[in-house]
């Protein structure tokens, strides 16, 4: 499966983090979306990355964009982990690993928990990728910055009164 | 009371009892998902609002943001499967009159962020359908459409 820009997201269907069976289509509900694939909890990096984008929602509360998490995480862990970063936005849980294989996006080198590799979308409401960024080196992963921008260009697109 | 947008709803609560449409009692717009499909039977709706006419703020006031915050970041988990749906109430573009959790069973209404605002009422309903709760973290509203209902 192609996950570059152009080409549109799977409409994943997994529960959330209180077990609620979810669509990603419905979670984008006409609004830009970030979609971010997470090792899950336990990893410093998702730790440190997280709690940057979860500053980062306050901006996103109030500029019509969604921002959702997948991980390999049970959804009551990752409602803890949710609680502890402060996050308003969802998370998905892929326990099963149902999504995985189909993405292709299994992290190779942790034979231990077998997670998602930490990857970024940016998406138009209808699943159309903007941009993709590989975050298995740290560096890879988009900045706030980057993840602003695309909400920009998305919404430009979308938005018909989005004026230059 | 402006014309009803799409996405909404009218309520009608008389400080007793809630009513689907204009009256009896006060008018509110909701999420109109709220009224549109399988009605539970028996639920219990948490409602955050007076009867008073003058009972209202502006929506944009940082209380009522915080409390929609509160309601993504921990009041919906807390619920978890007991919740059927949430919707604020607004009485035009601009001002919110309260809001209305309703549950399967009774739950820790004591922790409900909206009675922060205006203080609670449980009742028992058979008015409301299932609605997925917001995924977060939007809070702005949609064409003025009572949050979470709406889109663009």
């Amino acid at each position: 499966m192609t996950l570059g820009p152009g080409a549109v997201f799977p409409d994943l269907d997994l529960p959330d983090h209180t077990h609620r069976p979810r669509r990603l289509s419905e979670l984008a509900g006409g609004d830009p979306l970030a979609l971010l694939f997470s090792r899950g909890w336990w990893c410093p990096k998702e730790q440190r990355y997280l709690r940057e984008v979860t500053a980062a929602q306050d901006e996103f509360e109030v500029a019509y964009a969604r921002i959702v998490v997948v991980s390999i995480d049970s959804p009551e862990v990752q409602s803890a982990f949710r609680a502890g970063l402060g996050a308003r936005f969802i998370f998905l849980s892929d326990a099963d690993r149902v999504w995985m294989d189909r993405l292709g996006l299994l992290e190779v080198t942790d034979t231990t928990h077998r997670p998602y590799r930490p990857t970024a979308f940016t998406l138009a409401p209808d699943l159309t990728i903007h941009g993709a960024y590989d975050g298995y080196w740290y560096w890879g992963r988009p900045t706030i910055e980057e993840l602003r921008q695309d909400m920009r260009a998305i919404s430009r697109d979308i938005r018909e009164d989005f004026r230059a | 009371m402006t014309d009803l947008p799409a996405g909404a709803a009218y309520l009608a609560y008389d400080g007793d009892a809630l009513h689907a449409g204009r009256g009896p009692g006060r008018s509110f717009m909701i999420d109109a998902r709220c009224l549109g499909g399988e009605a539970v039977r028996d639920a219990y709706a948490h409602v955050c609002a007076l009867p008073a006419p003058d009972a209202s703020l502006e929506f944009d006031q940082p209380e009522v943001q915080q409390v929609r915050r509160d309601a993504l970041a921990w009041w919906i988990p807390l619920l978890g499967d007991a919740l059927v749906c949430l919707t604020t109430f607004a009485l035009d573009a601009s001002r919110y009159a309260g809001a209305m959790t309703v549950t399967r069973e009774p739950v820790s209404w004591a922790d409900d962020p909206f009675a922060r605002i205006f203080p609670g009422t449980v009742l028992r309903t058979s008015l409301f359908s299932d609605v997925a709760p917001p995924p977060g973290p939007v809070l702005e509203r949609y064409a003025g459409v009572a949050w979470p209902g709406g889109t663009f």
